[in-house]
Protein backbone atom coordinates (compact mmCIF):
# COMPACT_ATOMS: atom_id res chain seq x y z
CA UNK A 1 0.00 0.00 0.00
CA UNK A 2 1.57 3.51 -1.20
CA UNK A 3 1.52 6.46 1.36
CA UNK A 4 2.42 9.80 1.34
CA UNK A 5 5.99 10.76 3.06
CA UNK A 6 7.70 14.07 3.86
CA UNK A 7 11.20 14.71 3.92
CA UNK A 8 12.11 17.17 6.92
CA UNK A 9 15.35 17.82 5.64
CA UNK A 10 13.69 19.46 2.35
CA UNK A 11 10.59 20.77 3.80
CA UNK A 12 10.68 24.35 3.66
CA UNK A 13 6.75 24.93 5.02
CA UNK A 14 5.74 26.58 1.76
CA UNK A 15 2.41 25.40 2.19
CA UNK A 16 2.09 24.25 -1.57
CA UNK A 17 1.25 20.83 -1.51
CA UNK A 18 -2.01 22.90 0.98
CA UNK A 19 -3.02 25.04 -1.86
CA UNK A 20 -3.08 21.67 -4.91
CA UNK A 21 -4.78 19.63 -2.18
CA UNK A 22 -7.56 22.18 -1.74
CA UNK A 23 -7.26 22.73 -5.68
CA UNK A 24 -7.50 18.79 -6.04
CA UNK A 25 -10.42 18.55 -3.90
CA UNK A 26 -12.18 21.32 -5.38
CA UNK A 27 -15.58 21.43 -8.25
CA UNK A 28 -13.66 23.52 -9.99
CA UNK A 29 -10.21 21.79 -10.15
CA UNK A 30 -9.12 25.71 -10.63
CA UNK A 31 -5.94 26.81 -8.34
CA UNK A 32 -7.07 30.65 -8.17
CA UNK A 33 -11.57 29.76 -7.94
CA UNK A 34 -10.52 26.95 -5.41
CA UNK A 35 -8.57 28.84 -2.98
CA UNK A 36 -9.94 31.90 -3.05
CA UNK A 37 -13.81 31.04 -3.91
CA UNK A 38 -14.25 27.54 -2.81
CA UNK A 39 -14.22 26.52 1.14
CA UNK A 40 -11.88 23.74 1.50
CA UNK A 41 -9.87 22.18 4.46
CA UNK A 42 -6.99 20.75 3.18
CA UNK A 43 -5.79 17.21 4.06
CA UNK A 44 -2.32 18.12 5.64
CA UNK A 45 -0.86 19.81 7.94
CA UNK A 46 2.05 21.56 7.96
CA UNK A 47 3.73 20.76 11.79
CA UNK A 48 6.95 23.26 12.73
CA UNK A 49 9.74 21.86 14.91
CA UNK A 50 11.20 24.65 16.41
CA UNK A 51 15.26 23.65 16.74
CA UNK A 52 17.63 25.21 18.62
CA UNK A 53 18.98 27.66 15.72
CA UNK A 54 16.34 26.80 13.08
CA UNK A 55 12.70 25.96 12.50
CA UNK A 56 12.65 22.97 10.07
CA UNK A 57 9.30 21.83 8.84
CA UNK A 58 7.33 18.93 7.54
CA UNK A 59 4.24 17.57 6.05
CA UNK A 60 1.75 15.05 7.77
CA UNK A 61 -0.99 13.25 5.98
CA UNK A 62 -3.21 10.81 7.11
CA UNK A 63 -1.02 7.44 7.51
CA UNK A 64 -3.96 5.09 6.30
CA UNK A 65 -3.14 2.61 8.80
CA UNK A 66 -3.55 -0.87 8.47
CA UNK A 67 -5.69 -0.69 11.82
CA UNK A 68 -7.49 2.09 11.42
CA UNK A 69 -8.18 3.54 14.99
CA UNK A 70 -10.56 6.28 12.91
CA UNK A 71 -12.46 3.77 11.15
CA UNK A 72 -13.52 1.73 14.16
CA UNK A 73 -14.59 4.99 15.82
CA UNK A 74 -16.72 6.33 13.48
CA UNK A 75 -20.41 6.50 14.81
CA UNK A 76 -22.11 6.60 11.39
CA UNK A 77 -19.76 4.12 9.14
CA UNK A 78 -18.81 7.46 7.16
CA UNK A 79 -14.90 6.74 7.73
CA UNK A 80 -14.07 3.26 5.96
CA UNK A 81 -11.10 1.65 4.04
CA UNK A 82 -12.00 0.90 0.69
CA UNK A 83 -10.27 -2.90 -0.80
CA UNK A 84 -7.19 -1.07 -1.68
CA UNK A 85 -6.52 -0.15 2.06
CA UNK A 86 -7.29 3.34 1.51
CA UNK A 87 -9.06 5.32 4.34
CA UNK A 88 -11.66 7.06 2.89
CA UNK A 89 -14.32 9.43 4.67
CA UNK A 90 -18.18 9.77 2.54
CA UNK A 91 -19.05 12.83 2.96
CA UNK A 92 -22.81 12.01 2.58
CA UNK A 93 -22.55 10.38 5.79
CA UNK A 94 -20.55 12.17 8.01
CA UNK A 95 -22.39 14.25 10.46
CA UNK A 96 -18.96 15.68 11.59
CA UNK A 97 -19.15 14.19 15.14
CA UNK A 98 -15.41 14.40 15.36
CA UNK A 99 -15.10 10.63 16.81
CA UNK A 100 -12.20 10.20 14.62
CA UNK A 101 -10.64 13.20 15.29
CA UNK A 102 -10.50 11.68 19.11
CA UNK A 103 -8.99 8.77 18.17
CA UNK A 104 -6.62 8.98 15.30
CA UNK A 105 -2.80 9.08 16.90
CA UNK A 106 -1.27 11.55 14.00
CA UNK A 107 -3.44 14.14 14.21
CA UNK A 108 -4.15 13.53 10.42
CA UNK A 109 -8.09 14.56 10.69
CA UNK A 110 -9.62 17.98 10.37
CA UNK A 111 -12.71 19.23 11.14
CA UNK A 112 -13.74 21.30 7.67
CA UNK A 113 -13.92 25.05 8.10
CA UNK A 114 -17.59 25.06 6.80
CA UNK A 115 -18.18 22.39 9.69
CA UNK A 116 -20.03 19.88 8.10
CA UNK A 117 -17.87 17.13 7.89
CA UNK A 118 -13.83 16.35 8.46
CA UNK A 119 -10.96 16.62 6.18
CA UNK A 120 -8.43 14.02 5.52
CA UNK A 121 -5.90 12.76 2.79
CA UNK A 122 -7.39 10.33 0.30
CA UNK A 123 -4.80 9.74 -1.88
CA UNK A 124 -6.43 11.92 -4.28
CA UNK A 125 -8.09 8.71 -5.70
CA UNK A 126 -10.66 10.62 -7.40
CA UNK A 127 -8.41 13.01 -9.21
CA UNK A 128 -5.49 10.70 -10.29
CA UNK A 129 -2.27 11.29 -8.08
CA UNK A 130 -1.83 12.94 -4.99
CA UNK A 131 -1.61 16.37 -5.93
CA UNK A 132 0.52 17.02 -3.27
CA UNK A 133 3.21 14.42 -4.30
CA UNK A 134 3.19 16.05 -7.71
CA UNK A 135 3.65 19.81 -6.80
CA UNK A 136 5.95 20.02 -4.18
CA UNK A 137 8.63 22.52 -5.29
CA UNK A 138 11.30 20.64 -3.23
CA UNK A 139 11.10 17.17 -3.18
CA UNK A 140 9.48 16.31 0.24
CA UNK A 141 6.65 14.66 -0.49
CA UNK A 142 7.32 10.98 -1.90
CA UNK A 143 4.58 8.56 -2.50
CA UNK A 144 6.13 5.26 -1.92
CA UNK A 145 5.42 1.37 -0.73
CA UNK A 146 6.27 0.29 1.99
CA UNK A 147 9.51 -1.64 0.96
CA UNK A 148 10.10 2.21 -0.84
CA UNK A 149 9.87 3.85 2.70
CA UNK A 150 11.99 0.98 4.68
CA UNK A 151 14.91 1.68 2.37
CA UNK A 152 14.90 5.45 2.65
CA UNK A 153 13.41 5.28 6.43
CA UNK B 1 -18.04 -23.46 11.72
CA UNK B 2 -21.15 -22.47 12.81
CA UNK B 3 -21.01 -18.52 14.16
CA UNK B 4 -24.04 -17.14 15.98
CA UNK B 5 -23.61 -13.33 17.27
CA UNK B 6 -26.56 -11.97 19.18
CA UNK B 7 -27.05 -8.28 18.31
CA UNK B 8 -26.20 -6.03 15.09
CA UNK B 9 -24.88 -3.25 15.87
CA UNK B 10 -21.32 -1.53 16.49
CA UNK B 11 -19.77 -4.58 18.40
CA UNK B 12 -21.81 -7.41 16.24
CA UNK B 13 -21.20 -5.92 12.97
CA UNK B 14 -17.09 -5.61 13.78
CA UNK B 15 -17.44 -8.96 14.85
CA UNK B 16 -18.77 -10.71 11.96
CA UNK B 17 -16.70 -8.74 9.43
CA UNK B 18 -13.34 -10.14 11.35
CA UNK B 19 -14.84 -13.80 11.03
CA UNK B 20 -15.38 -13.34 7.95
CA UNK B 21 -12.15 -12.16 7.08
CA UNK B 22 -10.70 -14.75 8.65
CA UNK B 23 -13.01 -17.67 7.89
CA UNK B 24 -14.31 -17.66 4.22
CA UNK B 25 -16.52 -20.89 4.54
CA UNK B 26 -18.12 -20.71 8.24
CA UNK B 27 -21.64 -20.11 8.49
CA UNK B 28 -22.48 -16.56 10.08
CA UNK B 29 -25.71 -16.04 11.54
CA UNK B 30 -26.87 -12.33 12.92
CA UNK B 31 -29.63 -11.71 15.22
CA UNK B 32 -31.06 -8.78 16.33
CA UNK B 33 -34.78 -8.12 17.82
CA UNK B 34 -34.61 -4.93 15.79
CA UNK B 35 -36.31 -4.30 12.54
CA UNK B 36 -33.47 -2.46 10.51
CA UNK B 37 -30.38 -3.39 9.53
CA UNK B 38 -27.65 -2.26 11.30
CA UNK B 39 -27.27 1.97 11.81
CA UNK B 40 -25.12 4.49 13.66
CA UNK B 41 -27.67 4.14 17.14
CA UNK B 42 -25.84 7.88 18.01
CA UNK B 43 -27.58 9.36 14.71
CA UNK B 44 -30.85 8.80 15.91
CA UNK B 45 -31.09 12.06 17.18
CA UNK B 46 -29.57 13.25 13.69
CA UNK B 47 -32.46 11.48 12.59
CA UNK B 48 -35.12 13.22 14.46
CA UNK B 49 -33.62 16.51 13.68
CA UNK B 50 -33.65 16.03 9.85
CA UNK B 51 -29.86 16.19 9.32
CA UNK B 52 -29.45 12.64 8.39
CA UNK B 53 -31.89 11.22 6.06
CA UNK B 54 -33.30 7.40 6.81
CA UNK B 55 -31.08 6.74 3.86
CA UNK B 56 -27.91 7.55 5.27
CA UNK B 57 -28.88 5.94 8.44
CA UNK B 58 -26.96 2.25 7.57
CA UNK B 59 -23.81 1.88 9.11
CA UNK B 60 -22.39 -0.24 6.60
CA UNK B 61 -23.34 -0.60 2.68
CA UNK B 62 -26.31 -2.20 1.38
CA UNK B 63 -24.34 -5.10 0.32
CA UNK B 64 -22.60 -5.69 3.20
CA UNK B 65 -23.96 -8.68 4.79
CA UNK B 66 -24.73 -10.24 1.08
CA UNK B 67 -20.88 -9.98 -0.03
CA UNK B 68 -20.08 -11.12 3.50
CA UNK B 69 -22.68 -13.93 3.39
CA UNK B 70 -23.34 -13.34 6.49
CA UNK B 71 -27.06 -14.80 7.23
CA UNK B 72 -29.25 -11.45 9.24
CA UNK B 73 -32.57 -12.42 11.22
CA UNK B 74 -34.15 -8.95 11.69
CA UNK B 75 -37.03 -9.01 14.11
CA UNK B 76 -35.94 -11.84 15.90
CA UNK B 77 -35.61 -12.11 19.97
CA UNK B 78 -33.42 -15.12 21.17
CA UNK B 79 -35.40 -15.76 24.36
CA UNK B 80 -32.78 -18.56 25.77
CA UNK B 81 -28.96 -19.86 25.62
CA UNK B 82 -28.86 -23.38 25.53
CA UNK B 83 -24.79 -23.75 26.44
CA UNK B 84 -24.99 -27.46 27.11
CA UNK B 85 -26.15 -27.93 23.59
CA UNK B 86 -25.11 -25.15 21.89
CA UNK B 87 -27.98 -23.74 20.84
CA UNK B 88 -30.05 -20.96 20.82
CA UNK B 89 -33.57 -20.17 21.25
CA UNK B 90 -35.61 -17.02 19.53
CA UNK B 91 -38.98 -15.74 20.51
CA UNK B 92 -40.94 -18.14 17.95
CA UNK B 93 -39.47 -21.30 18.99
CA UNK B 94 -36.51 -21.42 16.54
CA UNK B 95 -33.44 -23.49 17.57
CA UNK B 96 -30.08 -22.38 16.00
CA UNK B 97 -27.14 -24.18 16.71
CA UNK B 98 -23.57 -22.89 16.94
CA UNK B 99 -19.90 -23.76 17.89
CA UNK B 100 -19.02 -20.14 18.38
CA UNK B 101 -21.27 -17.31 20.66
CA UNK B 102 -21.22 -13.47 20.59
CA UNK B 103 -23.62 -12.02 22.98
CA UNK B 104 -23.38 -8.38 21.60
CA UNK B 105 -26.67 -7.24 23.31
CA UNK B 106 -25.84 -3.79 24.51
CA UNK B 107 -27.55 -1.54 26.69
CA UNK B 108 -31.38 -1.53 28.10
CA UNK B 109 -33.07 1.98 29.27
CA UNK B 110 -33.56 2.35 32.81
CA UNK B 111 -36.73 3.62 33.67
CA UNK B 112 -36.40 4.30 37.45
CA UNK B 113 -40.08 3.49 38.92
CA UNK B 114 -41.91 6.61 39.24
CA UNK B 115 -45.59 7.16 40.84
CA UNK B 116 -48.17 7.08 38.11
CA UNK B 117 -45.34 6.16 34.92
CA UNK B 118 -46.85 2.96 34.32
CA UNK B 119 -48.78 2.88 30.89
CA UNK B 120 -48.37 6.00 29.67
CA UNK B 121 -48.90 6.16 25.87
CA UNK B 122 -47.07 9.16 25.22
CA UNK B 123 -43.51 8.11 27.05
CA UNK B 124 -40.53 7.49 25.48
CA UNK B 125 -36.74 6.24 25.31
CA UNK B 126 -34.00 7.04 23.14
CA UNK B 127 -31.98 4.40 22.55
CA UNK B 128 -32.89 2.98 18.91
CA UNK B 129 -33.88 4.29 15.77
CA UNK B 130 -37.08 2.88 16.19
CA UNK B 131 -38.32 4.80 19.03
CA UNK B 132 -36.51 7.55 17.48
CA UNK B 133 -39.10 7.30 14.56
CA UNK B 134 -42.07 6.55 16.76
CA UNK B 135 -41.19 10.01 18.62
CA UNK B 136 -40.68 12.43 15.79
CA UNK B 137 -44.47 11.19 14.32
CA UNK B 138 -45.67 11.75 18.42
CA UNK B 139 -44.80 15.15 18.39
CA UNK B 140 -45.91 18.78 16.73
CA UNK B 141 -45.61 22.22 16.93
CA UNK B 142 -47.50 23.01 20.20
CA UNK B 143 -45.87 20.05 21.81
CA UNK B 144 -44.68 20.47 25.81
CA UNK B 145 -41.66 18.20 26.09
CA UNK B 146 -40.22 17.02 29.57
CA UNK B 147 -36.76 15.43 29.08
CA UNK B 148 -35.71 13.35 32.52
CA UNK B 149 -31.94 13.34 32.33
CA UNK B 150 -29.48 15.75 31.42
CA UNK B 151 -26.47 13.21 30.13
CA UNK B 152 -25.35 12.66 26.18
CA UNK B 153 -28.71 10.73 25.72
CA UNK B 154 -31.56 13.51 26.93
CA UNK B 155 -29.40 16.38 25.79
CA UNK B 156 -29.03 15.29 22.07
CA UNK B 157 -32.50 14.07 22.41
CA UNK B 158 -33.12 17.60 23.27
CA UNK B 159 -31.34 18.77 20.25
CA UNK B 160 -33.18 16.53 17.98
CA UNK B 161 -36.32 17.85 19.07
CA UNK B 162 -35.17 21.56 18.65
CA UNK B 163 -37.62 23.61 16.40
CA UNK B 164 -39.97 21.23 16.21
CA UNK B 165 -41.73 21.94 19.50
CA UNK B 166 -42.86 24.40 21.45
CA UNK B 167 -41.19 23.86 24.75
CA UNK B 168 -38.88 21.70 26.00
CA UNK B 169 -37.41 21.18 29.54
CA UNK B 170 -34.51 19.03 31.15
CA UNK B 171 -34.50 17.93 34.07
CA UNK B 172 -31.90 16.16 36.17
CA UNK B 173 -31.05 14.95 39.82
CA UNK B 174 -27.39 16.10 39.37
CA UNK B 175 -26.34 20.04 39.75
CA UNK B 176 -24.76 20.08 36.18
CA UNK B 177 -25.11 18.54 32.90
CA UNK B 178 -23.49 15.40 31.85
CA UNK B 179 -22.13 15.09 35.47
CA UNK B 180 -21.00 11.70 34.76
CA UNK B 181 -18.27 12.97 32.33
CA UNK B 182 -17.41 16.37 33.14
CA UNK B 183 -16.25 18.93 35.69
CA UNK B 184 -18.58 21.91 36.61
CA UNK B 185 -16.87 25.09 34.66
CA UNK B 186 -17.07 22.28 31.69
CA UNK B 187 -20.98 21.56 31.97
CA UNK B 188 -21.89 25.39 33.08
CA UNK B 189 -20.17 26.13 29.66
CA UNK B 190 -22.43 23.42 27.42
CA UNK B 191 -25.36 24.15 29.46
CA UNK B 192 -25.67 28.10 28.74
CA UNK B 193 -24.97 27.63 25.03
CA UNK B 194 -27.68 24.61 24.82
CA UNK B 195 -30.07 27.47 27.17
CA UNK B 196 -29.43 29.57 24.11
CA UNK B 197 -31.61 28.08 22.41
CA UNK B 198 -34.65 28.13 24.44
CA UNK B 199 -33.93 24.85 26.31
CA UNK B 200 -35.04 24.84 30.37
CA UNK B 201 -32.89 23.55 32.49
CA UNK B 202 -33.94 22.32 36.06
CA UNK B 203 -31.26 20.47 38.00
CA UNK B 204 -30.90 19.01 41.17
CA UNK B 205 -34.76 17.65 40.88
CA UNK B 206 -36.15 14.74 40.29
CA UNK B 207 -40.01 13.11 39.30
CA UNK B 208 -41.70 13.02 42.31
CA UNK B 209 -45.29 11.89 40.12
CA UNK B 210 -46.05 11.70 36.78
CA UNK B 211 -49.80 12.98 36.57
CA UNK B 212 -52.97 11.33 33.75
CA UNK B 213 -54.71 8.81 32.58
CA UNK B 214 -53.21 6.65 29.61
CA UNK B 215 -51.09 9.95 28.57
CA UNK B 216 -49.58 12.03 30.59
CA UNK B 217 -50.25 15.42 30.89
CA UNK B 218 -48.28 16.79 33.61
CA UNK B 219 -45.04 15.99 35.58
CA UNK B 220 -44.55 16.86 39.81
CA UNK B 221 -40.93 17.64 41.24
CA UNK B 222 -39.68 16.84 44.13
CA UNK B 223 -39.14 20.14 44.82
CA UNK B 224 -43.10 20.56 44.54
CA UNK B 225 -43.43 22.59 41.04
CA UNK B 226 -45.11 21.19 38.37
CA UNK B 227 -44.40 21.13 34.40
CA UNK B 228 -47.18 20.57 32.02
CA UNK B 229 -46.09 17.85 29.68
CA UNK B 230 -47.54 15.91 26.30
CA UNK B 231 -44.36 13.81 25.79
CA UNK B 232 -42.35 12.43 28.05
CA UNK B 233 -38.73 11.18 27.59
CA UNK B 234 -36.84 9.42 29.89
CA UNK B 235 -33.07 9.27 29.75
CA UNK B 236 -31.71 8.78 33.04
CA UNK B 237 -29.54 6.26 31.63
CA UNK B 238 -28.57 2.89 29.89
CA UNK B 239 -27.71 -0.57 31.89
CA UNK B 240 -25.58 -3.25 30.50
CA UNK B 241 -28.11 -5.92 28.66
CA UNK B 242 -27.29 -8.50 30.35
CA UNK B 243 -30.07 -11.09 31.05
CA UNK B 244 -29.86 -13.64 28.84
CA UNK B 245 -26.25 -14.53 29.85
CA UNK B 246 -27.02 -14.60 33.54
CA UNK B 247 -29.75 -16.82 32.81
CA UNK B 248 -27.65 -19.44 30.81
CA UNK B 249 -25.45 -19.18 33.97
CA UNK B 250 -22.37 -17.49 31.94
CA UNK B 251 -20.47 -14.67 35.17
CA UNK B 252 -22.30 -11.73 35.35
CA UNK B 253 -21.51 -8.53 37.30
CA UNK B 254 -22.61 -5.20 36.78
CA UNK B 255 -22.19 -6.21 33.34
CA UNK B 256 -20.87 -9.70 31.40
CA UNK B 257 -17.30 -10.51 32.46
CA UNK B 258 -15.01 -11.24 29.86
CA UNK B 259 -11.46 -12.31 29.83
CA UNK B 260 -8.89 -9.92 27.87
CA UNK B 261 -9.84 -12.19 24.38
CA UNK B 262 -13.69 -11.23 25.26
CA UNK B 263 -14.45 -14.54 26.16
CA UNK B 264 -16.87 -15.44 28.78
CA UNK B 265 -16.90 -17.58 31.72
CA UNK B 266 -17.73 -20.34 29.53
CA UNK B 267 -15.69 -21.59 26.68
CA UNK B 268 -17.15 -20.53 22.92
CA UNK B 269 -18.98 -18.01 24.32
CA UNK B 270 -17.55 -14.57 24.08
CA UNK B 271 -19.60 -10.84 24.79
CA UNK B 272 -18.38 -7.56 23.62
CA UNK B 273 -20.17 -3.96 23.52
CA UNK B 274 -21.98 -2.48 26.18
CA UNK B 275 -23.04 -5.58 27.96
CA UNK B 276 -19.33 -6.19 28.97
CA UNK B 277 -17.26 -4.91 31.50
CA UNK B 278 -14.01 -3.54 30.20
CA UNK B 279 -10.58 -3.05 31.88
CA UNK B 280 -10.40 0.56 32.11
CA UNK B 281 -6.56 0.98 31.99
CA UNK B 282 -6.78 4.68 34.31
CA UNK B 283 -8.84 3.71 36.45
CA UNK B 284 -7.57 0.04 36.74
CA UNK B 285 -10.65 -0.95 37.71
CA UNK B 286 -13.46 -3.00 35.45
CA UNK B 287 -16.35 -0.68 34.06
CA UNK B 288 -18.78 -0.36 31.19
CA UNK B 289 -17.32 1.71 28.83
CA UNK B 290 -20.65 2.01 26.44
CA UNK B 291 -19.17 3.79 23.76
CA UNK B 292 -19.18 3.33 20.46
CA UNK B 293 -15.71 2.88 19.48
CA UNK B 294 -15.08 1.07 22.44
CA UNK B 295 -17.88 -1.89 21.19
CA UNK B 296 -16.56 -1.81 17.27
CA UNK B 297 -12.82 -2.76 19.23
CA UNK B 298 -14.16 -5.65 21.30
CA UNK B 299 -16.14 -6.97 18.67
CA UNK B 300 -13.44 -7.36 15.96
CA UNK B 301 -11.20 -8.77 18.91
CA UNK B 302 -14.31 -11.20 19.42
CA UNK B 303 -14.45 -11.87 16.28
CA UNK B 304 -11.14 -12.58 15.76
CA UNK B 305 -10.76 -14.76 18.57
CA UNK B 306 -13.61 -16.66 17.83
CA UNK B 307 -12.81 -17.64 14.20
CA UNK B 308 -8.91 -18.49 14.74
CA UNK B 309 -8.31 -19.30 18.38
CA UNK B 310 -7.49 -16.57 21.43
CA UNK B 311 -4.52 -15.20 19.71
CA UNK B 312 -5.76 -11.47 19.70
CA UNK B 313 -6.24 -9.35 22.76
CA UNK B 314 -8.78 -6.35 23.08
CA UNK B 315 -7.20 -2.95 22.71
CA UNK B 316 -6.70 -1.01 26.15
CA UNK B 317 -9.96 1.09 26.91
CA UNK B 318 -10.85 3.95 29.08
CA UNK B 319 -13.84 6.75 28.79
CA UNK B 320 -13.83 8.88 25.42
CA UNK B 321 -16.25 11.08 23.92
CA UNK B 322 -16.32 13.40 21.29
CA UNK B 323 -20.21 15.21 20.93
CA UNK B 324 -21.66 18.15 19.77
CA UNK B 325 -24.58 19.96 21.03
CA UNK B 326 -25.86 23.39 19.01
CA UNK B 327 -22.32 23.40 17.06
CA UNK B 328 -20.51 23.87 20.06
CA UNK B 329 -18.09 20.91 19.92
CA UNK B 330 -16.72 19.10 23.12
CA UNK B 331 -14.09 16.49 22.81
CA UNK B 332 -13.21 14.73 26.30
CA UNK B 333 -11.29 11.42 27.55
CA UNK B 334 -9.34 9.50 30.45
CA UNK B 335 -10.08 10.90 34.03
CA UNK B 336 -10.60 14.63 33.61
CA UNK B 337 -9.96 15.27 37.59
CA UNK B 338 -10.90 18.43 39.08
CA UNK B 339 -10.30 21.83 37.62
CA UNK B 340 -6.83 22.98 37.87
CA UNK B 341 -4.01 25.30 36.92
CA UNK B 342 -3.91 23.65 33.24
CA UNK B 343 -6.86 24.83 32.35
CA UNK B 344 -7.45 27.19 28.98
CA UNK B 345 -10.60 28.85 29.82
CA UNK B 346 -11.85 31.93 27.54
CA UNK B 347 -15.22 32.12 27.87
CA UNK B 348 -15.72 34.97 25.39
CA UNK B 349 -14.62 32.65 22.64
CA UNK B 350 -16.70 29.31 24.02
CA UNK B 351 -13.60 27.78 24.48
CA UNK B 352 -11.95 25.64 27.19
CA UNK B 353 -9.12 23.57 27.27
CA UNK B 354 -8.26 21.17 30.16
CA UNK B 355 -5.32 18.97 30.41
CA UNK B 356 -5.01 16.64 33.80
CA UNK B 357 -1.75 16.02 34.63
CA UNK B 358 -0.33 14.10 36.88
CA UNK B 359 3.21 12.35 37.61
CA UNK B 360 4.38 12.90 34.41
CA UNK B 361 1.20 11.53 32.75
CA UNK B 362 -1.30 13.06 30.87
CA UNK B 363 -4.07 11.15 32.30
CA UNK B 364 -6.99 13.04 30.76
CA UNK B 365 -8.51 16.58 28.69
CA UNK B 366 -11.37 18.19 28.18
CA UNK B 367 -11.62 20.56 24.83
CA UNK B 368 -14.43 22.52 23.96
CA UNK B 369 -14.56 24.23 20.86
CA UNK B 370 -10.52 23.85 20.59
CA UNK B 371 -10.47 20.35 19.44
CA UNK B 372 -7.53 20.05 16.93
CA UNK B 373 -5.79 16.74 16.50
CA UNK B 374 -7.12 15.92 20.02
CA UNK B 375 -6.28 12.41 19.24
CA UNK B 376 -2.55 13.20 19.94
CA UNK B 377 -3.54 13.42 23.46
CA UNK B 378 -5.30 10.17 23.63
CA UNK B 379 -2.40 8.93 22.31
CA UNK B 380 -0.10 10.19 24.88
CA UNK B 381 -3.16 8.93 27.45
CA UNK B 382 -2.90 5.51 26.31
CA UNK B 383 0.62 5.09 25.68
CA UNK B 384 1.23 6.40 29.15
CA UNK B 385 4.14 9.12 27.73
CA UNK B 386 6.42 10.49 30.26
CA UNK B 387 5.34 13.67 29.52
CA UNK B 388 9.06 14.78 30.27
CA UNK B 389 10.94 12.84 27.48
CA UNK B 390 8.91 15.05 24.66
CA UNK B 391 9.91 17.93 23.26
CA UNK B 392 8.02 21.24 24.81
CA UNK B 393 5.53 21.08 27.58
CA UNK B 394 2.42 20.44 26.25
CA UNK B 395 0.42 22.89 28.40
CA UNK B 396 1.83 25.69 26.82
CA UNK B 397 1.58 25.02 23.00
CA UNK B 398 -1.16 23.53 21.10
CA UNK B 399 -0.30 20.05 20.27
CA UNK B 400 1.58 18.33 17.02
CA UNK B 401 3.63 15.36 16.39
CA UNK B 402 6.33 17.85 16.79
CA UNK B 403 5.84 17.60 20.63
CA UNK B 404 7.52 13.61 19.95
CA UNK B 405 11.46 13.69 19.91
CA UNK B 406 12.50 13.17 16.18
CA UNK B 407 13.58 9.53 16.73
CA UNK B 408 10.32 8.32 17.78
CA UNK B 409 8.04 10.93 15.46
CA UNK B 410 10.06 9.37 12.30
CA UNK B 411 9.12 5.68 13.85
CA UNK B 412 5.44 6.30 14.43
CA UNK B 413 5.38 8.67 11.04
CA UNK B 414 7.49 6.21 8.71
CA UNK B 415 7.22 2.71 11.03
CA UNK B 416 4.58 0.26 10.93
CA UNK B 417 1.35 2.34 10.63
CA UNK B 418 -0.40 -0.11 13.31
C1 LIG C 1 -28.76 8.69 21.48
C2 LIG C 1 -27.41 8.03 21.65
C3 LIG C 1 -26.26 8.73 21.35
C4 LIG C 1 -25.02 8.14 21.50
N1 LIG C 1 -23.91 8.86 21.16
C5 LIG C 1 -22.69 8.29 21.27
C6 LIG C 1 -21.52 8.99 20.87
O1 LIG C 1 -21.58 10.14 20.40
N2 LIG C 1 -20.31 8.38 20.99
C7 LIG C 1 -20.21 7.11 21.50
O2 LIG C 1 -19.09 6.60 21.60
N3 LIG C 1 -21.29 6.42 21.88
C8 LIG C 1 -22.53 6.97 21.78
N4 LIG C 1 -23.63 6.26 22.16
C9 LIG C 1 -23.43 4.89 22.70
C10 LIG C 1 -23.28 3.86 21.59
O3 LIG C 1 -24.38 3.94 20.72
C11 LIG C 1 -23.15 2.46 22.16
O4 LIG C 1 -22.00 2.41 22.95
C12 LIG C 1 -23.06 1.38 21.08
O5 LIG C 1 -24.21 1.38 20.29
C13 LIG C 1 -22.85 0.00 21.69
O6 LIG C 1 -22.86 -0.97 20.69
P1 LIG C 1 -23.18 -2.49 20.99
O7 LIG C 1 -22.97 -3.21 19.71
O8 LIG C 1 -22.45 -2.95 22.18
O9 LIG C 1 -24.71 -2.55 21.42
P2 LIG C 1 -26.04 -1.85 20.89
O10 LIG C 1 -25.75 -0.77 19.93
O11 LIG C 1 -26.83 -1.50 22.09
O12 LIG C 1 -26.76 -3.03 20.10
C14 LIG C 1 -27.23 -4.20 20.70
C15 LIG C 1 -28.26 -4.82 19.79
O13 LIG C 1 -28.63 -6.10 20.28
C16 LIG C 1 -30.02 -6.26 20.17
N5 LIG C 1 -30.47 -7.27 21.15
C17 LIG C 1 -30.37 -7.18 22.50
N6 LIG C 1 -30.87 -8.29 23.08
C18 LIG C 1 -31.28 -9.09 22.08
C19 LIG C 1 -31.90 -10.38 22.03
N7 LIG C 1 -32.18 -11.07 23.14
N8 LIG C 1 -32.21 -10.91 20.83
C20 LIG C 1 -31.94 -10.24 19.69
N9 LIG C 1 -31.34 -9.02 19.67
C21 LIG C 1 -31.03 -8.45 20.84
C22 LIG C 1 -30.54 -4.86 20.48
O14 LIG C 1 -31.84 -4.66 20.05
C23 LIG C 1 -29.54 -4.01 19.71
O15 LIG C 1 -29.91 -3.88 18.38
C24 LIG C 1 -24.91 6.81 22.00
C25 LIG C 1 -26.07 6.11 22.31
C26 LIG C 1 -27.31 6.68 22.14
C27 LIG C 1 -28.54 5.90 22.47
S1 LIG D 1 -7.11 9.26 9.99
FE1 LIG D 1 -5.56 8.79 11.54
S2 LIG D 1 -6.25 6.83 12.44
FE2 LIG D 1 -7.34 7.09 10.51
S3 LIG D 1 -6.10 5.96 9.04
FE3 LIG D 1 -5.48 8.13 8.95
S4 LIG D 1 -3.75 8.28 10.36
FE4 LIG D 1 -4.78 6.34 10.81
S1 LIG E 1 -16.63 13.08 12.03
FE1 LIG E 1 -17.55 11.95 10.33
S2 LIG E 1 -16.01 10.40 9.76
FE2 LIG E 1 -15.44 11.21 11.77
S3 LIG E 1 -16.38 9.76 13.20
FE3 LIG E 1 -17.86 11.42 12.94
S4 LIG E 1 -19.20 10.76 11.29
FE4 LIG E 1 -17.39 9.45 11.23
Amino acid sequence: MKRVYAFENRCLGCGLCEVYCKTAHSKSKDIIKANRNENITSAIVIEEILQPKAVAYFALQCRHCDDAKCVKACIAGAMYKDENGVVRNDKDKCVACLSCLLVCPFGAVKKTEEGKTVSKCDLCIDFGAPACVENCPNGALKLLDDKEAEALK
Amino acid sequence: MKYVIIGNSAAGVNAADAIRKNDKKGQITIISNEEFPAYGRPLISYYLSGKVKPENMSYRDASFYKSRKIDVLLNTEVTKIDSKNKKVITSGGKKIDYDKLLIATGSVPFVPPTNGLANQENVFTFLTYGESRRLKTAVNKNSKVVIVGAGLIGLKAAEGLFGQVAKITVLDLADRVMASVLDKPAAKLIQSHIEQNDIDFKLGVSVAEVVGEKKVSKVVLSNGESLLCDILIVAVGVRPNVALAKESGIKVNRAIIVDEYMQTSQKDIYAAGDCVESWDCLANACKVLALWPNASNQGETAGFNMSVGNKQKAPVSFAMNAISFFGLQLISAGIIGEANKNSIFDRAANKLRRLNIVDDKLLGYVLINDTQRAGIYTALINDKTKLSSLEYDITKKDIGLSVYPKASRVCKIWGQTK
